[in-house]
């Protein structure tokens, strides 16, 4: 490793004007990125191009090896807002909550914007221009020795791009070996397919098709790559129209956005899912399995829908879980019904991460390549990654941030964001999505393609790599029609046959469920965090801010205890408490959680980062870590979960900074509230919905004030209670549209975060299988607005078209309309929340704002909108065109990216538009109308369909 | 027979009057007593000592208001659902306090109870002082103080009014028209003892500032015609403010939908809690003062016991309307309310109701018994403690009406910060202030009015007076 770039220990003066001649002279040649564009005003401006006014592109994000279709808004050549493209066939418009964050990323002044090479402790800058030739030739010895040392580790992927650079470096460098880690892959699926059928296959769910959905520890509309879909199928599934409606069981250990949409939910010890499964099998198979009443009417049930039921199964379940309801879903006759399999990629043939770490240890590995990811935080505690990458003389790390692997390794190399690479993904039905740059790199960041292609002296650039793998022998028509919709229609991947082969799956020792109430007899559950994933997001703080779907907690974690577990154990909510797996132990917060399965302890991984950044945690720079960091616990062995654990409490007390919940601990508020959300969020099962279906609405009163005469159009809202399944994906699409600013944990433990739409969550009923509703809940744009009224200075007034506006630069913030809101929906700026982008140097940062809404000074109140700006725009469209904005093409933020599609906006005063019929459907009310304020927002009634035997049993 | 004497065989003959000033006053003696005060060449010791303490207080209130407007009203504890915290609570317990002065001066004035003379001008005083404390929490409590002006119906540019339907602006209106109007009655009240000092002044300089504020008064029969005419008439004008400025502040919350506060019982219930509080800050006040200065003769013991007979009466009308709430709130049948109530006293801020009970309602109580009404340390504790219990009413009524309102999802919990408690002492270091300094600087008490009550003003008559 002589080669290496000397490090500027001493700078003389002369050397010091030679490097900066050098510089100033390459300065000059750099900036070739993708495509070299003069910027020079336009002497005749390109059709379509109007300065100010925004383009969309459709381009696509990948996650854990599957894509999120995308179309981002761009705004004079900077992108801003990440919505799903309309035409894919499984996300139609919708865009998960992560993939909207993810252009936050782009601007996060922490997103790496320079290489860094660490040489003897310290690090010192680097560029491409001093790395590019240092390496070429360093490759070119790697290549002398037919790659023997060489390991490239990288997070799975289904590029094909990348496979095909992958294949070439086999050739190139034959004894070079490819790693693939990923702290949350799919290796129990294909293991369990693999098991049931002998190969790798991936279910595609057919929701449209069931009328049981049986859902074992399965995040099908939550952390399902296909999320999106099986949501909006699901949602369409439950409209009350629908002849035969879909009943959903879940059996879990933590409540999941999937077991919140539950009719029958079973709290269950991650480790009893197996038995469970087995009971139900041998139940299905004409045994007499007394294994209690859920059991029993779920079997009936299934047996009766022969053909119209799904048996989903989640990826933390072992193999023998998966291969079980891959039988149970045969025998029933679903596959091929409400179940295909496409073809799964295997990896087989690639090297395991624990075999990479041994190497290294050894001594083996002379140059890793780490493509992404970072095993240093995520990679199981017991292969200590960061001690053996100490053994590795050259280890580059090519990554979106300089993380906790970057710091371990020799070499930082920045990587590309999405939106600023070339690229190509597929989607979880195998459509093949293309990554296409919205802006140049920002600054010098690298894809993977592009360092991969460096490594094989790959002789295509990346965009004509992506065409040629993407569209071969297409067409330049054909090329530009992908261009234009960000996929390969019709590229979905066909079904294939799967034929079962027999295999038997042993019965848990009966000493392994007997388990109780007590330490080393509790189980540990890793789960994925819904917001931030396996970690990736740590340093976004949109994620970070955005309460949990069902804890409503943000900045950090905590264990999730059963009120049972935690009695028994003297745990309280919100303390620290210590878990111990044999010699490993962590200190973390405790909270408990109606729906946890008794002994079960849930820890959602992805936070405690130490080196994510200025938002997520950087010791280095003594900004503290965010939560609590559960890889420290998770071990090879027990990826997903671990059998013996022990909780030791400490007396302890952390603050949770939680949006919701933490003020009802008295039993007088929990009284009322139980009360209350009967009436504010209300549920009914089908079967009363269908003896009476009238909701009850609250009569008015008579009102002192004359009531505003509504002339011309009503803007409105229907949110549907119904479709609703709490996602979050409409409060990320509110931040990114309308500037709303982060505050921070601090600001959120005093109540004053600032989210314009905000996800109540009501837990009621038993503690163990709770009802959740949700509610979204934005400005209710009341007729006759309370905090109109009391405004001394008439800053927030109603518009001609029934909006109740907010004047932000008449508003002295008084912040009295905020007391007389009963929906508490407005948000006040206790302080300058936009700080950081006034300061010098965050012109980067200031790039990510939507120039048409105006971002609010300290000391003005703020609320929804109906995104006013999209109205505006939408008019003056439709004014042009000469007539009015039709029903529909007005979309709020929110409405557009819901993937159940629960909210609808439109005018009231049209009695044919959508949003005037839902306004009449007999499920409609509007939450506290005996006030007289007349909320232009109607909720439409949550229709659950509980299975008739259990209904009672529920209460 | 000596003067205590004489008040305790007055004090227990209810058909006899006493006297409303004591010991051998006559007209001199009263002037040279009063004046007396200000023209020492120094104050007494304790004074130097009471006002570094409370001038550092005010310099730390400073210090709180630079940083609020230049941090941001996050720097209290404010939150959502509670935006109103300390900053409204603080005001309206000021207000409150301003009460009795002009009750004093006005109220009682045009009731021909005599026995006012003697406390007015310092209760309107600690009035007007406690005016400027709660004027100063809605000015900075807004967000964007730097155009707070637009709260007045200033003609400008825009082209906009205030709203005039918002009872906030009625606060305006109403707090600044009490203001002005108790400082013109005051300062209308000292123009003759003004004179007075004026024409004892021992240097120049008292003799032109003291000569500048008397206005020219030279006592001419002409001047006291028209001065009794002009303090009838703004006493006349006074009377309704005292009822309307607190009336007008509860609308802030009766007005308003939030569950806890729209009541319409607010009203009179503000106006007794606020003459309630008044009163306890008089004697609060004025019973280390007399001693202090030396006033113990002009204003008696009786004095006192008068307004501890009010603070008896307030403080039960106070207890009737909480109890009146309570019931309305069960009988009303409206679900918010009634647990708005219930939360109140058994919810998370239980211990801020009881508090308030216990200083409002148990208290005052005691003043059924002559004792402890007549004994002085026990009446400034119990003047105190119903300080103590009206900033809680405040605090009740503001905080934990906010805290839970109607949708459980929003519901939170305030609590103040380190400014919260630092703002507040500041206006009470204000208060006291301005209080030591008017002891300092200008007549303590009316000394023309007192010499009307004088036994030598009526000498036709049995007692002194009627």
């Amino acid at each position: 490793m002589s080669s290496l770039i000397r490090e500027p220990s001493d700078v003389s003066r002369r050397r010091f004007l030679q490097v900066m001649g050098a510089s100033m002279a390459l300065a000059s040649a750099s900036g070739c990125h993708w495509e070299t564009e003069e910027i020079l005003p336009f002497q005749r401006r390109p059709e379509g191009r109007v300065p100010g006014t925004t383009r969309r592109f459709a381009t696509s994000i990948e996650c854990s090896g599957v894509a999120a279709s995308l179309l981002v808004t761009s705004y004079d050549g900077r992108p801003i807002k990440i919505e799903g493209n309309p035409l894919h066939p499984l996300d139609r418009g919708a865009a998960s909550a992560r993939s909207q964050a993810a252009i936050l990323d782009l601007y996060d002044p922490d997103h790496s914007r320079g290489l860094v090479q660490a040489f003897e402790g310290a690090s010192y800058p680097r560029s491409w221009k001093e790395f590019d030739p240092w390496f070429a030739g360093h490759m070119a010895q790697v290549r002398a020795r037919k790659g023997a040392g060489l390991r490239i580790l990288s997070e799975p992927s289904s590029s094909l791009a990348l496979a095909s650079l992958r294949t070439r470096l086999a050739e190139l460098h034959p004894q070079a070996r490819w790693v693939e880690w990923e702290p949350c892959a799919r290796t129990n699926k294909i293991a369990g397919s693999k098991l049931a059928f002998g190969r790798a296959l991936r279910v595609q769910p057919r929701i449209e098709q069931v009328n049981t959905l049986v859902c074992l520890d399965a995040d099908l509309f939550g952390l399902h790559p296909a999320a999106l879909a099986n949501a909006r199928a699901f949602a369409a599934r439950r409209r009350p129209e629908e002849a035969q409606p879909l009943r959903l069981w879940v059996v879990e250990s933590s409540l999941s956005l999937t077991g919140a949409a539950a009719d029958q939910r079973l709290a269950l010890r991650d480790e009893q899912i197996l038995p469970f499964l087995l009971a139900l099998e041998a139940r299905l198979a004409g045994g007499k399995a007394a294994d209690g009443l859920f059991l029993e009417s779920l079997a009936d049930e299934l047996l009766a829908q022969r053909g119209a039921a799904l048996i989903a199964v989640g990826p933390r379940q072992p193999a023998a879980v998966h291969a079980l309801a891959h039988r149970i879903n045969a025998n029933l006759g679903n596959t091929g019904k409400t179940l295909l399999y496409s073809e799964e990629s295997d990896p087989a043939g690639v090297m395991e991460l624990g075999e990479l770490a041994r190497e290294m240890e050894a001594g083996a590995v002379e140059t890793l390549v780490v493509l992404g990811g970072n095993p240093v935080y995520d990679a199981p505690c017991e292969l200590e990654f960061r001690r053996a990458l100490r053994h590795v003389p050259l280890a580059l790390h090519l990554s979106h941030y300089r993380d906790e692997t970057s710091r371990a390794c020799t070499w930082h190399l920045p990587r590309a964001h999405a939106l600023e690479s070339w690229g190509d993904c597929a989607s979880w039905d195998g459509t093949r999505c293309l990554q296409q740059p919205l802006i140049d790199p920002i600054f010098p960041r690298r894809t993977p393609l592009e360092l991969l292609g460096a490594i094989c002296e790959a002789k295509l650039g990346a965009p004509e790599l992506v065409r040629a793998c993407v569209a071969p022998g297409a067409s330049d028509e054909q090329w530009k029609k992908i261009l234009h919709d960000g996929f390969v229609e019709g590229s979905a991947a066909r079904p294939v046959e799967a034929a079962l082969a027999s295999f038997s799956v042993p019965a848990p020792a009966p000493r392994a469920l007997a388990k109780e109430l007590r330490n080393g007899e509790l189980e540990l559950v890793f789960a994925p965090d819904r917001n931030l994933y396996d970690g990736r997001s740590a340093n976004n703080s949109w994620l970070q801010e955005t309460p949990d779907a069902i804890t409503k907690m943000t900045w950090g974690n905590a264990a999730i205890f059963a009120a049972e577990t935690a009695a028994a154990l003297g745990v309280e909510d919100s303390t620290l408490v210590k878990l111990k797996l044999g010699t490993r132990e962590l200190e973390v917060a405790a909270t408990v959680l109606p729906g946890q399965a008794t002994g079960s302890i849930t820890l959602h991984l992805g936070h405690g980062r130490s080196a994510a950044g200025l938002v997520g945690g950087l010791e280095q720079e003594n900004i503290e870590t965010v939560g609590f960091d559960a890889y420290r616990l998770r071990s090879s062995d027990a990826l997903d979960r671990a059998g013996s654990l022990e909780v030791m409490p400490t007396g302890k007390s952390w603050q949770l900074a939680r949006t919701t919940d933490p003020a009802v601990t008295d039993s007088i508020g929990r009284k009322q509230m139980e009360g209350l959300v009967e009436e504010l969020a209300r549920v009914r099962t089908l079967a009363d919905f269908r003896k009476e279906p009238g909701s009850e609405r609250e009569s008015e009163h008579e009102s002192l004030w004359n009531k505003p005469v509504a002339e011309g159009v009503r803007w409105g809202m229907a949110i549907d209670l119904n479709s609703c399944i709490g996602c979050n994906a409409c409060a990320l699409a509110c931040q990114a549209e309308n500037n709303v600013p982060v505050v921070g944990r601090e600001q959120v433990i005093r109540g004053r975060e600032m989210s314009w739409i905000r996800i109540d969550r009501y837990f009621t009923g038993p503690e163990r299988s709770p009802r959740v509703r949700f509610q979204p809940l934005t400005c209710q744009h009341c007729e006759s607005a309370p905090c109109e009224e009391v405004c001394p200075v008439a800053a927030t007034m109603h518009s001609a078209e029934g909006l109740n506006d907010m004047v932000y630069n008449r508003c002295i913030g008084t912040r009295y309309c905020a007391n007389n809101c009963p929906f508490k929906v407005r948000r006040f700026n206790y302080f300058n929340y936009h700080k950081a982008i006034e300061a010098e140097g965050a012109e980067v940062q200031r790039m990510l704002y939507n120039p048409e809404v105006t971002i609010r000074h300290r000391g003005v109140m703020e609320k929804c909108t109906f995104c006013v700006q999209r109205i505006q725009a939408a008019k003056i469209h439709a004014k042009n065109e000469g007539r009015a904005p039709a029903d529909g093409e007005i979309v709020t933020a929110c409405q557009q990216t819901c993937p159940t599609q629960a909210i609808v906006f439109g005018d009231l005063a049209d009695p044919k538009s959508r949003v005037a019929r839902l306004h009449a459907e007999s499920r409609g009310y509007a939450m506290l109308a005996e006030l007289n304020i007349g909320p232009r927002t109607t909720y439409l009634e949550k229709l659950v369909n509980p299975h008739p035997a259990l209904e009672e049993h529920d209460g | 027979m000596t003067a205590s004497a004489t008040t305790k065989v007055r004090l227990d003959e209810p058909y006899h009057r006493p006297l409303l000033i004591e010991g051998a006053e006559d007209l001199a003696s009263v002037t040279n007593r009063v004046c007396g005060v200000v023209e020492r060449p120094k104050p007494p010791r304790a004074w130097y000592i009471a006002i570094t303490i409370s001038g550092s207080m005010t310099l730390m209130l400073g210090a709180m208001v630079v940083y609020l407007i230049s941090t941001g009203v996050g720097v209290w504890g404010n939150n959502a659902p509670a935006f109103w915290g300390w900053d409204i609570v603080n005001f309206v317990f000021w207000v409150g306090i301003a009460h009795a002065g002009t009750l004093i001066s006005a109220i009682l004035f045009l009731l021909r109870q005599k026995w006012r003379t003697s406390i007015n001008r310092a209760a309107e005083a600690m009035t007007l002082f406690a005016v400027c404390c709660a004027g100063m929490y809605p000015a900075v409590h807004v967000g964007r103080i730097w155009v707070a002006y637009w709260l007045f119906p200033v003609p400008n540019q825009m082209q906009m009014w205030p709203n005039f339907r918002s009872p906030l602006l009625w606060d305006v209106f109403a707090v600044s028209t009490y203001a002005t109007v108790s400082a013109l009655f005051w300062f209308m009240g000292l123009v003759p003892d003004l004179a007075t000092l004026r024409d004892r002044a021992t240097t120049k300089l008292k003799r032109v500032l003291y000569g500048f504020f008397a206005l020219g008064w030279r006592g001419s029969a002409r001047h006291w015609q028209r001065f009794e005419r002009a303090y009838l008439l703004l006493a006349a004008l006074a009377t309704p403010l005292v009822l309307s400025v607190h009336s007008v502040v509860s609308f802030d919350f009766a007005v308003s939908q939030v569950s806890g506060w729209h009541t319409t019982i607010f009203p009179p219930y503000f106006v007794a809690g606020a003459i309630f509080s008044g009163f306890a800050m008089v004697v609060t006040v004025m019973v280390p003062a007399r001693e202090l200065f030396g006033l113990k003769e002009l204003v008696t013991l009786r004095h006192l016991e008068n307004m501890n007979k009010v603070i008896l009466a307030t403080g039960s009308m106070v207890g009737l309307a909480y109890a009146t709430e309570f019931f309305i709130a069960w009988y009303g049948g409206n679900p918010y309310e009634r647990f708005t109530f219930v939360n109140r006293a058994f919810g998370p801020y239980a211990w801020a109701y009881w508090i308030m009970i216990f200083c409002n309602v148990v208290v005052p109580q005691f003043f059924w018994s002559k004792r402890i009404r007549t004994n002085l340390w026990l009446m400034v504790v119990v003047a105190i403690l119903v300080n103590v219990g009206m900033w809680f009413e405040r605090f009740v009524i503001i905080v934990t009406s906010l805290a839970r309102t109607y949708l459980p999802s929003s519901w939170g919990y305030f609590k103040p910060t380190w400014v919260d408690v630092c703002t507040f002492a500041g206006t009470i270091g204000l208060f006291f202030t301005l209080f030591l300094l008017f002891c300092r600087f200008l007549p303590m008490v009316a000394i023309a009015e007192v010499k009307t009550v004088l036994p030598a003003a009526h000498a036709h008559k049995e007692n002194g007076h009627e």
